[in-house]
């Protein structure tokens, strides 16, 4: 049990990142439209993301020093400023789909329109992360997540068709019809980013300071990464495999989060509604928490400020003040009624536009003797982060270009 | 000792002796000794120098805003004097407590004005 709960920041980064209000409906989209086409995106996501969120948590274990103080000591102060632009607006935007994503699993639960429920999950967002320890919110929420797995067995309960979901997973493409190419590496591009969302190294390498690991904790980073990732690529994989079993074969396309939550029904009843529905709350909600520290995270550390969590918020009034500044821009974003599923969609293209600048400083400084002595990277971690790097270039070069030449995937 | 002030220096993280965070390394002053041989003064910390030294309309404007938001007339970036600097790796740490260092004029009024009356704010997680 004390193993378990010492890989909850693991598993509740990797939810937040896999399987977040944008990607709940996206991977049973891809899985609707094309089936288990993609499964292999998944695969070398979560391999990409599992190479650099262990060497940002052995950085971490070894310096002390988060993602974000590496991108201005590596970049310089004009470009992590960029950096830090860029990545506070698409956080702050996630953050406000997030608590989207919990009200819509509330209007799930009670009928009432989503947009009742908005200030409350604003409220309940900033008082957990004002009074409740790091390592509960952890526990919480990434255990809470977990509820997903319930798509796991509905995949087994289905009468899934192993054939066709091997068939389909083995010839990477859109399946003959209706579907183009660019629209399938749109949806590929989509899909790659929201493994490696900028939000999921800040928070881990952050959440890793505040559990204050020393070079002891280096093989406990190690487990979360190479068993929260996973585990949150599997979730994601799950859900596109129920959906390529449910939807795929009738054409139909899926949008709202009810649609989401019907094979699991199918599968198990109510029981697999309720879990359904409690794993909707907790991964937005554990995705909510993630972005809007990650959004004052960030700041403070391209500025130097006291930070965390872990200090008493007189310490940290700065921090604390970005902290609740951003949970009112993302309800004012929420309010103007935009629909938060496409939202998140959105944000994780422009998203994979600005992972290359955020990648780039955790290799380097991986090698850098000065920060990590002994424990810099060997040939295995460069070799792969070298081709993930080419990988990210790539996605950021492509996403712009396929947005527009698809329409966003319409 | 030789050291790289651009590289070694300049953006990184500067600690208090516990290893809390005082500020970045926006910026240095330089002396220069009597043979002739510069030295790095001091640790300038703030959002005025930092504005200064992105430069730009940007870097202007980041300045003009951090000044602004000062209640002391000819406001002076936090000044660190490198004798008090004990190490530097991968953070530059001090040999002195955050304490005894004046805390950053923003955060002060944010601590006075807003946080402070939050109930709570007092406690440690």
């Amino acid at each position: 049990m004390k193993k378990l709960l010492g890989i909850t920041l693991g598993i509740l980064t990797s939810v937040g990142g896999f399987v977040d209000i944008g990607d709940l409906v996206a991977s049973s989209q891809a899985g609707a439209r094309f089936g288990t086409a993609h499964a292999w995106v998944l695969l070398v996501g979560v391999i990409g993301i599992c190479a650099y969120a262990e060497m940002a948590g052995r950085v971490v274990a070894v310096s002390r020093r988060p993602v974000f103080d590496l991108i201005r000591e590596r970049l310089g102060p004009r470009v992590a400023l960029a950096n830090l632009a860029g990545s506070y607006v698409l956080t702050v935007v996630t953050l406000g789909a997030e608590m989207g994503g919990v009200a819509l699993a509330l209007q799930l639960l009670t009928s009432a329109n989503y947009l009742v429920w908005i200030p409350l999950v604003g409220l309940v967002l900033w008082l957990a992360l004002w009074r409740l320890k790091f390592a509960t919110l952890e526990r919480v929420f990434g255990l809470g997540g977990l509820a997903l797995v319930v798509f796991a067995v509905a995949v087994f309960v289905l009468p899934t068709h192993w054939d066709t979901v091997w068939h389909l997973a083995s010839r990477p493409g859109p399946p003959s019809g209706t579907e183009t190419w660019p629209t399938y590496w749109y949806f590929a591009v989509a899909i790659f980013a929201s493994a490696l969302t900028p939000y999921e190294v800040f928070f881990y390498s952050s959440g890793g300071v505040e559990e204050q690991w020393t070079p002891k904790e280096l093989s406990q980073s190690k487990i979360n990464v190479f068993v929260g990732f996973p585990l949150g690529g599997l979730l994601a994989l799950s859900l596109m495999i129920v959906a390529t079993v449910v939807f795929h074969p009738l054409n139909t396309s899926v949008s709202a989060l009810g649609q989401v939550a019907l094979p699991p029904t199918m599968a198990l009843g109510r029981i697999g509604l309720a879990l359904a529905i409690l794993g909707f709350f907790a991964a937005t909600f554990g995705a909510a928490m993630e972005t809007g520290l990650s959004c004052a995270y960030t700041v403070a550390q391209y500025f130097g400020w006291p930070w965390g969590k872990v200090l008493r918020p007189v310490k940290a009034a700065r921090f604390h003040t970005v902290l609740l500044v951003s949970i009112l821009i993302g309800m004012a974003i929420l309010l103007t009624t935009i629909d938060p599923i496409q939202l998140t969609e959105y944000m994780l293209i422009f998203s994979a536009v600005a992972l290359p600048l955020t990648y780039l400083p955790i290799l380097v400084i991986a090698n850098d003797r000065g920060y990590m002595g002994e424990r810099v990277n060997g040939r295995f971690a460069n070799a792969l982060g070298t081709v993930y790097l080419i990988i990210v270039l790539a996605a950021a070069v492509a996403a712009i270009p396929l947005m527009i030449m698809t329409r966003a995937g319409a | 000792m030789t050291i790289l002030v651009g590289l070694n220096l300049l953006d990184r993280q500067i600690v208090d002796r516990d290893g809390d965070p005082v500020g970045k390394v926006d910026d240095v002053e330089l002396g220069v000794d009597d043979d002739g041989v510069p030295y790095v003064a001091a640790l300038l910390v703030g959002q005025e120098v930092l504005g200064e030294r992105i430069g730009a309309d940007l870097g202007t404007w980041m300045a003009g805003i951090a000044r602004r938001l000062r209640t002391d007339r000819h406001p002076k970036p936090l000044r660190i004097g490198y004798d008090l600097v004990s190490e530097v790796n991968a953070a530059v740490r001090l040999s002195v407590k955050r304490d005894l260092l004046p805390d950053a004029p923003l955060e002060d009024w944010l601590r006075d004005h807003l946080v402070r009356h939050i109930p709570g704010a007092q406690e440690k997680e």
